[in-house]
């Protein structure tokens, strides 16, 4: 008979509990909030592709656009004269461009002649496949309609990943999310088990500077986290027949930078959290939303503008692209540093942050 | 008369709006064993950290090892600090602790050895901190605590819960190590241990007394023990 009330009393306890953690209130509130307005608002994977035509003529041009137009979730962002779609597209100004060749259209393609070329950045496969299906289906309705089944013929050409592989597509991103998971983790759970054990304590009593406990701290994971990335590269180059890269150094070089950024975040949130669970719950809730708002889970493009405001400043972001820029587009150090200092920029703001939590939990 | 290593006068920390510890004055010279006594909760412990320079003062004024109390910048060269957890690294042995210990101070390799041999750690020099029972892990934490003899040697509840040969062993080193010219600030909340300490200080609810004897705090409170005088204060 006393079985209930000893629940009610356990299950009173633990609600009583439930409610003054606030770590267990993040789990249930914060996190769930996060995920609904971030799936709920920002993530549209089958949102507008930039769309680039380019034909010979003004009017030929605005004809091609104006059937694009129709379709389903197309954005023609550029129109221009012949070999101007296939720069935007190589630009990354565009993910598909329209080249219409001399004295044909889109809208007249029973001329004669070469076929009307589609170019396609398939280093996102996600983004412009179904895109280009559209617009493949839409020219041959058009001829379709024209009752000559035969017409002048349709090429499409895959860039960077001519056989619309998916794995390619995630490869670049998969080396920034292991890496990224692993450092967030080893840098958040190693100063909290520190904190907690007191051996945080017993180290700042040591006449080191702040900077030079930071960098001792940081040293062994940033190795690790280079030499991670660095084998998720190789496996995708072995495993999945990625070609070697000719800006790999350019790449391999960008990993401790990266590795730094997410380790010094780690700490801050370390620093600001009580327990290894906190610490745990705060890294968790940096690193979804950078997995949906980097790119790397849906398209970057297809993101509203506030959500693609907010995914600059995650490091991923820019390491995505930069891996993206040397795996599959060929380039080499010019992406790399340019996609490697707003990297630094987080890097030093979260060490600006974890000396001022630090000397906030000190103080 | 050597220049005082710790003297400070008025040190209050106050955390969320709760004062901790308020009107701490305290002067240590080399060679002085100083224990802070009070019940748990009573400021000591926060007043080590003052000292050590884990946390900055809110008011008071003062140096410790001649570099002002509250610049946030003290020698911690010159500072030993054991805090009341077992806190070296779980995952090195005893000499793995001790060499890093060594190595933060500049010390050469020789003075792992030595530690090892002056506080009996040789049988359990190789065994990793976390496998230690908490007497030997005790002993290990005291001794990198002291491997660069310190002119000021902070010890926050080194003896609790630990077996009557540690106790007196840590004991007999803390004696030793004040022996040899370096200020020793203890804090304990065992009375018996407490009196056979040459100077005191009472803390109760954050406030501290001033520094007495024993002996002195015995007979001004007309108990017979140090224990009989601290309740009768705290009744008062």
């Amino acid at each position: 008979m006393n079985a209930p009330r000893r629940i009610m009393a356990i299950a009173a306890v633990e609600w009583a509990r439930l409610l003054r953690t606030r770590i267990a209130l993040t789990l249930l509130v914060v996190v769930p909030l996060l995920q609904i307005v971030l799936f709920g608002t920002a993530i549209r994977p089958d949102a507008a592709v930039a769309v680039a035509v380019a034909a010979p003529t003004s009017t030929d041009a605005e004809n091609v656009a104006k059937t694009l137009r129709k379709q389903r979730n197309i954005l023609v962002v550029a129109q221009g004269e012949p070999g101007s779609a296939e720069a935007a597209v190589k630009h990354g100004n565009a993910v598909i461009g329209i080249e219409v060749p001399e004295a044909r259209s889109f809208a007249n393609p029973l001329a004669k002649g070469g076929p009307l070329r589609i170019v396609v950045d398939e280093s996102n496969a996600a983004l412009s496949s179904a895109a280009t299906a559209r617009i493949e289906t839409a020219y041959w309705r058009t001829l379709a309609e024209r009752s000559d089944a035969a017409g002048p013929g349709l090429r499409t050409e895959r860039l960077y990943n001519p056989a619309s592989r998916s794995d390619w597509s995630f490869l670049p991103g998969l080396i920034g999310v292991t890496v990224m998971i692993a450092m967030i983790m080893l840098g958040s759970l190693s100063l909290a088990r520190e904190r907690e054990g007191g051996t945080w304590e017993a180290l700042l009593i040591l006449p080191a500077a702040r900077w030079e406990v930071l960098l001792g701290k940081l040293l062994p994971y940033i190795v690790i986290g280079t030499v991670q990335g660095l084998a998720v590269m190789a496996v995708g180059i072995w495993l999945f027949e990625l070609p070697l890269p000719q800006g790999a150094a350019a790449l391999a070089a960008l990993l401790p930078l990266f590795c730094a950024a997410h380790l010094v975040l780690g700490y801050a949130i370390a620093a600001r959290a009580q327990t290894q669970l906190a610490a745990l719950q705060g890294a968790v809730a940096f690193y979804l939303p950078s997995m949906l708002l980097s790119g790397f889970l849906y398209p970057f493009a297809t993101l509203p503008r506030w959500a693609q405001a907010l995914g600059e400043v995650f490091p991923l972001t820019h390491f995505i692209r930069a891996a993206t820029g040397v795996l599959l587009r060929g380039k080499g150090w010019s992406i790399v540093l340019e996609q490697a200092l707003p990297i630094a920029a987080f890097a030093a703001a979260g060490i600006l942050i974890a000396t001022l939590f630090q000397s906030r939990s000190t103080g | 008369m050597p220049e005082p290593v710790v003297d400070v006068r008025g040190l209050a920390k106050t955390y969320d709006g709760r004062e901790v510890v308020r009107q701490v004055t305290i002067c240590a010279r080399p060679g002085d064993l100083l224990g802070l006594v009070g019940a748990n909760g009573g400021g000591k412990t926060t007043t080590l950290r003052m000292l050590a320079g884990l946390v900055t003062p809110d008011a008071g004024a003062g140096f410790v090892l001649g570099r002002a109390v509250r610049s946030g910048g003290l020698d911690r060269r010159r500072i030993g600090y054991m805090n009341q957890r077992l806190a070296l690294y779980p995952e090195l042995t005893v000499t793995e602790n001790l060499r890093f210990h060594a190595r933060m101070h500049g010390l050469p390799a020789k003075a792992v050895g030595d530690a090892l041999e002056r506080f009996g750690l040789g049988e359990v020099a190789s065994r990793r901190f976390t496998h230690l029972s908490g007497g030997w892990a005790r002993r290990a934490q005291f001794a990198a605590s002291v491997i660069h003899a310190p002119d000021l040697l902070l010890l926050d509840e080194p003896t609790a819960g630990l077996d009557v040969v540690t106790r007196l062993a840590l004991w007999d080193w803390m004696t030793q190590i004040a022996a040899t010219g370096s200020a020793v600030i203890v804090s304990t909340h065992d009375l018996t241990e407490a009196e056979l300490l040459p100077q005191i200080m009472l803390y109760h609810d954050g406030l501290a007394g001033a520094q007495t004897t024993p002996a002195a705090l015995i007979a001004e409170a007309g108990a017979p023990t140090l224990e009989a005088a601290v309740l009768a204060e705290a009744r008062r």
